[in-house]
């Protein structure tokens, strides 16, 4: 083969540069356009500087990257480090076209988004976050500091496995481990934990309460304590919460969730209702 | 509020979004328990700041953004929020009802910013064209980050000094009156709809059991939220080897 005459390595010190600068620029210039494609451009251009000794290949290459992308930054990095290995492969010869690699990245992005944002926005964070206002809530600084840097670590450090795992198994990796059951038990298990801790902080912070109070007869009859406490404690936060849940799974907009919220809590409490 | 103070406050609002703390700004700097802490720090109450924060990070609990969109902009409630709380020394069922409007006025910045980017994408492609990798990397952050960094400081800087006064004259004023009463019932009432947006991202039918465990064990045990954290640890534990059995069947079931 022709293109084979010089073959370019990429060393783990490329590789690692280019990882960083995706964590840290991803979306520096997130825009409606493009989302994270010039994120993706900038993460690429010294591997294909490196790659690409011919200025029009240099030049493919840079707008191959610059178009639409958008996904996960954590989890998704496992595309990245795929892609540098296509790019790689491509540069030594390998019969790899521009459009095939595009078709990898917009291919992946959309499940890796919906795996991303389901493990980490769904359940890393909040986890983390629960656990910070629990602690922060008593006054106790260990609870922004835990959010601060332990969920810090814990981003960087998913999000460097997988960029390095996309790049030394490469494209087929990524497809198998979305099929693979495990990846699917992890999601499942963590969900678990996660509802979890959602249903504990129902309990925990919901404040919802009536103060409505009458008579039957000569008898005294306080609504809240002598029936909703007498069912269950904090039988109102729970079914306030699960209406809201409700609403959202109508695809009623969190702004009217909001405003209604205001609403009935504002008129319920000048009335002495709540 | 001191002049140094809001300036201090609108460039922690502003590093919050930007790349500069590992990229994870957005996961970690934004969230208002870390707003609280670091506003408490400029403010001189570090620990009511951080009461205060996560007081307005319950109702954040369930934030995603999802496909470039944001529901509101929780590092304004959660560094502005903080901020008119401490200075006008009130209840945090207040902080927290003053933190929702500011959060939704953040979006109207979220979607300039995010329609204004566009233009420096343009920028990257012209540099691209002459094969200038320098400039691409450039056009990713200097244009926009420098819009923002100017547009950040200038809006929350004033905000900041000139309407937090007004806002706390308001609130003061109210004191005592049934709508005050009112919005210390809504404080109370908005975390359930930070649980209920989290819960429409990962509640599943087959999760509900654990979302009933988890509210009892508080309701009627009291266990803190690390408690029931380590609960779900535990059913984590057993539904994964639940399902490595399984597997394991089906594949020996295939021999």
């Amino acid at each position: 083969m022709e293109h084979n005459e010089q073959s370019v390595k990429l060393t783990k010190k490329d590789v690692n540069k280019s990882f960083w600068l995706w964590q840290l620029f991803s979306h520096a210039n997130y825009n409606y356009e493009r989302m994270q494609g010039t994120a993706f451009a900038m993460a690429m251009a010294p591997i294909l500087k490196k790659l690409y000794p011919k200025k029009e290949d240099l030049v493919d290459g840079l707008e191959r990257h610059l178009v639409f992308f958008n996904t996960d930054p954590n989890l998704g990095a496992v595309i990245h480090g795929a892609t540098i290995a296509m790019e790689e492969k491509k540069a030594n010869g390998a019969d790899i076209s521009g459009e095939a690699i595009n078709a990898f990245k917009t291919g992946l992005m959309g499940p890796m988004a919906g795996v991303g944002d389901s493990l980490i926005q769904g359940v890393i964070i909040p986890l983390f976050v629960a656990i910070g206002i629990s602690l922060g809530l008593t006054g106790n600084l260990l609870g922004p500091l835990l959010v601060w840097f332990g969920l810090t670590a814990t981003l960087v450090l998913i999000a460097r496995s997988s960029w390095m795992k996309g790049y030394e198994l490469g494209t087929s990796a990524i497809t198998s481990m979305l099929q693979d059951g495990r990846m699917k038990t992890w999601i499942g298990a963590a969900g678990i934990l996660g509802t979890m801790v959602m249903g504990g902080l129902i309990s925990q912070y919901v404040g919802f309460s009536t103060k409505i109070a009458f008579t039957i007869g000569q008898v005294p009859f306080d609504l809240q304590a002598n029936l909703f406490d007498a069912i269950m404690p904090n039988l109102l936060p729970l079914a306030l919460t699960l209406f809201i849940y409700w609403l959202t799974t109508k695809r009623v907009k969190t702004t009217w969730i909001l405003l209604g919220v205001a609403v009935v809590g504002i008129a319920g409490g000048a009335l002495g209702i709540f | 509020m001191e002049w140094w103070q809001a300036i201090v406050i609108a460039f922690l609002y502003y590093f919050a979004d930007a790349p500069f703390w590992f990229g994870d700004g957005y996961y970690v700097l934004q969230r208002p328990i870390v707003a609280g802490f670091l506003v408490g720090l400029v403010m001189g109450d570090p620990v009511q700041g951080t009461i205060i924060g996560a007081t307005i990070n319950l109702i954040f609990l369930g934030h995603m953004s999802v496909g470039g969109s944001i529901p509101s902009d929780m590092a304004l409630a959660g560094y502005v929020g903080t901020a008119f709380a401490l200075a006008m020394h009130t209840t945090t069922e207040v902080a927290l009802a003053i933190a929702v409007p500011i959060g939704l006025i953040g979006t109207v910045v979220w979607v300039g910013r995010m329609t204004i980017s566009a233009v420096f994408a343009h920028w990257a492609d012209a540099f691209a064209k002459k094969g200038n990798t320098r400039g691409v990397m450039l056009m990713n952050w200097v244009p926009a980050q420098t819009m923002l960094f100017l547009f950040k400081m200038i809006l929350v800087t004033i905000f900041c000094v000139y309407v937090s006064e007004a806002v706390g004259n308001v609130i003061n004023g109210m004191v005592g009156s049934p709508i005050f009463n009112g919005i210390g019932v809504v404080g109370g009432m908005l975390p359930a709809v930070g649980i209920a947006l989290n819960l429409r991202a990962i509640l599943k039918k087959e999760t509900w059991p654990f979302l009933i465990i988890g509210f009892l064990l508080v309701a009627y045990f009291k266990i803190s939220i690390v408690g029931v954290a380590l609960f779900g640890v535990a059913a984590a534990m057993i539904y994964m080897l639940m399902n490595s059995k399984k597997e394991g069947a089906a594949t020996n079931g295939a021999q």
